[in-house]
């Protein structure tokens, strides 16, 4: 078990009314209905993650923050599971930053891969401890005592763990505590619906912006329309004349963009007021240099970086020879544009800077570095900063970025107050970090049915580079990405371009642009070859079980068998080849992502020349399945998040400003567009893997290749409706 | 500021606000009534739909100062007990992903259950096109709609 797992010492957080522990020490044996609830405490601590009430329920901590994730569901699942507790006795409370509790964070699907042992075992050594309570007092071995029900039973035995709690608390807690057959599984694989699904359906405050500290005062912020441009004046006397304007100042740019940049904050005593006040502040920008003015602009710069040689990041055998004495070379270019997160809620934070503390609270995907960055602001000491983090209403990779909580945090600390900072939708489109634009060129030189060399040259609006990070091609170009290995004579290569446009992570960063290029000129590359393209995909892995090494985020190797085994069940499950619907035109794609595989067929209509997309297919492996129900819904919610993408989204500018600020002019997929998703899992003892992420990227390329099916167009330029498509 | 009495969840409420403050700010900020959610700002996402006399309808985009004699419901008050068919179905579905849009989607089905309480697939397809759900939850908002009109 890893240090962060441990814990000092247990204490009550609550006590009500008298401890009734000692009341019960006379009754050993009891039936369940007979069994009083007597021990009158509640919350006592176990461990950092497990608080057990003297019912004998228990509170259990969701560690990481949730974005729509599932896990404040199913991390509490794993613990209960070991803590051997009904999940109808388990009442989850959100965890704030606590150093006990591990890396506090959403991002890359590892929420459940990275936990699954830990939280087993903080569960295990919880009902461990209350086994050896319970041995004790009965003067009997613990290996003579079982767990049932969150009952500890020996014998004719029997008491819940609110009967043990309070010995349990004494005792050390064991690292290595026995933990369950999975086949003994009675919480881990059932289906369990959100813990907040009351509160979400009832109107309860969960989110970041329904919170409240006392005393505070509305923030909201003027940001330039030309990303990253500085403020050199502003005139706010019209916006000072309405009444509950408390004050408007300059919030300045930290030394990187992806921390601060500058704007201009309007404090008010609502925040209707605030957002009234900003818009009579009339502010000049000066627009940073080499700024993109254009997207006509931006895809001359993509075509220098693919001139420019760029950094060759993997060669296998000799590509050029290859091309120079094959009579079969096909090439490509597949492009993506900056796409925005548009999380529905909109950003927001509360900071409470006072002499040498800080409270803050808010929808964060990174609340540790939300810490770090207040105390750099404020010279207070992390310690003395509490950070709580709420539910919050969509992350995507936006909010593994704090800079708007650096903004509240820099208000308050301006102005002495407790502050609420909100954006507004604008705001949100001014100051995303947009998803990288990027180019891809591809060559290949076929024999037959066979792909002899395969070069790939990359040039993308690197977030690394953006934020100042190295290497700049981290999740931008992917040297083993699929075909890699499979292919004798292969090179990766990649530029990285350095724009205004604030760019970051969003949902399976880099692999949602690549996935969609290599995925779509496979297919193309079937074509050539006369071949239906799972044949060809399968031939091109090859009948050979092998651990294709694999060094970025999913490896260190992933396994060509497992790779088989979910093409092999969407093909099944959609009648690939045997059911032709009329109508019905269809695209596949499959690859490994972040760990888990996906394989994808999408079926579309052409109406009239317009795309309708009728139904998808979706086959994962990603090990064990915590929570069907929530597994299913996070591959169906990616699919269709894709669908939108690859339907709409993109950002359009115009003299370097965006051309939409709100959803008027940034359509979003709605009900008459989402098809039906049939989700399928390959049911495998194999270790859990993530799933917000994985089924996004594979509908790209499998919807593309529909659409070439229905319309003869390969679409090599997303989104569709550049096309005329939809 | 002016004085305005209006009727939420069929309670008088007195709030103190500029006549332009949409009932939106003037439900989660005057009356501490989170549930209605904000999106947009510009009657494009529903987030923040509630009823006004039984009608769905953005209360980003409806000032206070025009709101009268209408009786608001938002979602704390579309059931006492929050067990509303619409509710209960959303609970049996698991609907929500991030759960932020979904008070939305909730009472703009509630308006149109209580108008077509025998919907088509399609009549349900129209009536929810209307709200954005970024998480993309619409396989399970079609279902949750189709349970809770056979449950009304
Ligand atoms: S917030 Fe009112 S419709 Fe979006
Ligand atoms: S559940 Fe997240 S926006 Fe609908």
């Amino acid at each position: 078990m890893s240090n962060s797992l441990k814990t000092s010492r247990r204490t009550f957080l609550k006590v009500s009314g008298t401890a009734g522990g000692g009341l019960i020490l006379g009754f050993n044996l009891y039936s369940c209905s007979t069994m009083p609830d007597n021990p009158i405490f509640s919350n006592l601590e176990i461990n950092a993650f497990i608080l057990i009430n003297g019912d004998g329920t228990a509170t259990i901590k969701a560690k990481n923050p949730d974005i729509g994730q599932g896990v404040k569901t199913s991390l509490p699942m794993i613990l209960a599971e070991e803590l051997d507790l009904p999940w109808e006795k388990v009442t989850v409370e959100q965890a704030e930053l606590d150093g006990r509790l591990g890396s506090q964070f959403a991002g890359g699907s590892t929420g459940v891969k990275t936990n699954y042992d830990n939280l087993r075992n903080a569960g295990a050594s919880v009902r461990d401890v209350l086994v050896r309570a319970a041995a004790n007092r009965w003067e009997v071995n613990a290996e003579d005592c079982k767990t049932e029900d969150g009952f500890v039973i020996s014998g004719r035995n029997k008491l819940h763990y609110g009967h043990l709690a309070e010995e349990a608390a004494q005792l050390e807690l064991s690292e290595a505590p026995p933990l369950k057959d999975p086949q003994d599984f009675k919480i881990i694989g059932k289906s369990k619906s959100d813990v907040d699904i009351k509160k979400i359906v009832t109107g309860q405050p969960l989110y970041g912006l329904d919170q409240e500290v006392e005393g505070m005062v509305y923030a909201t912020v003027l940001k330039p329309e030309v990303f990253n441009s500085t403020l050199t004046s502003f005139d706010d006397v019209e916006a000072r004349k309405l009444s509950g304007v408390i004050d408007i100042f300059k919030i300045d740019a930290m030394d990187n963009p992806v921390n601060r940049v500058d704007g201009v904050a309007v404090i008010a005593e609502n925040l209707w007021t605030a957002f009234k006040a900003k818009k009579l502040i009339k502010a000049s920008w000066k627009e940073p240099k080499g700024y993109i003015t254009s997207l006509k602009q931006l895809k001359g710069d993509f075509k220098k970086g693919l001139a420019a040689k760029g950094e060759v990041l993997r060669n296998d055998g000799d590509v050029a020879a290859e091309f120079q004495k094959s009579g079969n070379v096909i090439e490509a270019t597949y492009e993506v544009p900056f796409i925005s997160h548009s999380q529905m809620e909109p950003m927001n934070f509360i900071a409470d800077v006072r002499e040498n503390e800080v409270f803050l609270v808010g929808p964060t995907q990174t609340p540790g570095s939300a810490n770090a960055l207040a105390s750099r602001i404020t010279g207070i000491p992390r310690e003395n900063i509490q950070v709580k983090f709420t539910r919050i209403g969509g992350g995507f990779g936006r909010r593994l970025g704090n800079d708007y909580a650096s903004e509240a945090v820099f208000i308050s600390h301006k102005i002495k107050k407790p502050v609420k900072l909100v954006w507004s939708r604008e705001n949100d489109f001014l100051g995303d970090l947009y998803r990288p634009a990027g180019c891809y060129h591809f060559k290949a030189a076929m024999n037959g049915t066979e792909v002899k060399a395969f070069d790939v040259n990359i040039c993308t609006t690197s977030r690394y580079l953006y934020r100042g990070g190295s290497p700049a091609h981290g999740t931008e170009a992917f040297p083993d990405q699929q075909p890699a290995g499979m292919i004798p004579n292969f090179r990766v290569s990649y530029s990285p371009l350095l724009t205004n446009i604030p760019v970051g992570a969003l949902r399976t960063p880099g692999v949602n642009a690549t996935t969609y290029a290599y995925q779509g000129f496979i297919d193309e590359l079937a074509e050539k070859a006369g071949m239906d393209p799972i044949d060809f995909q399968l031939q091109m892995i090859g009948d050979e079980d092998r651990d294709m090494p694999y060094s970025d985020h999913g490896g260190p190797t992933y396994n060509t068998k497992r790779l088989r085994a979910v093409i092999n069940l969407v093909k099944a499950k959609s009648g690939w080849g045997q059911v032709n619907r009329e109508g019905i035109s269809r695209g596949f794609a499959a690859q490994m992502v972040f760990g888990t595989y996906v394989a994808c067929i999408v079926d579309v209509r052409n109406i009239s020349g317009k795309i309708k997309v009728d139904k998808v297919y979706i086959t994962a492996d990603c090990g064990r399945v915590i929570n069907p129900i929530g597994a299913e819904a996070q591959v169906q919610g990616g699919v269709t998040d894709a669908i939108s993408a690859a339907f709409y989204e993109s950002l359009e500018l115009q003299n370097g400003k965006p051309q939409a600020q709100n959803f008027d002019q940034y359509q979003k997929l709605r009900m008459k567009d989402s098809p039906e998703v049939d989700v399928s899992f390959i049911a495998n003892g194999e270790a859990p893997q993530g799933l917000g992420e994985p089924s996004y990227p594979i509908l790209f390329p499998a919807l593309t290749n529909a659409v070439y099916k229905a319309t003869g167009k390969r679409v090599r330029e997303l989104p569709l409706k550049k096309h005329g498509l939809v | 500021m002016a004085i305005y009495n209006i009727t939420v969840n069929g309670e008088q409420r007195q709030v103190d606000v500029d006549a332009d403050t949409p009932m939106l700010w003037v439900l989660r900020d005057s009356l501490d009534m989170v549930g209605t959610k904000f999106g947009c700002g510009i009657a494009q996402c529903g987030a923040c739909t509630v009823h006004l006399d039984g009608n769905a309808v953005r209360s980003c985009s409806i000032p206070v100062s025009a709101v009268g004699e209408a009786k608001i419901t938002t979602i704390e008050g579309l059931s006492e007990k929050g067990d509303h068919p619409l509710q209960e179905a959303w609970r049996e579905h698991d609907v929500p992903q991030c759960g932020y849009c979904q008070a939305g989607q909730i009472m703009n089905a509630a308006a149109f259950l209580s108008k077509n309480p025998n919907p088509s697939d399609a009549d349900i397809e129209n009536a929810t096109h209307t709200n954005i759900c970024r998480c993309a939850t619409y396989n399970r908002i079609k279902a949750a709609v189709k349970t809770a009109a056979a449950n009304m």
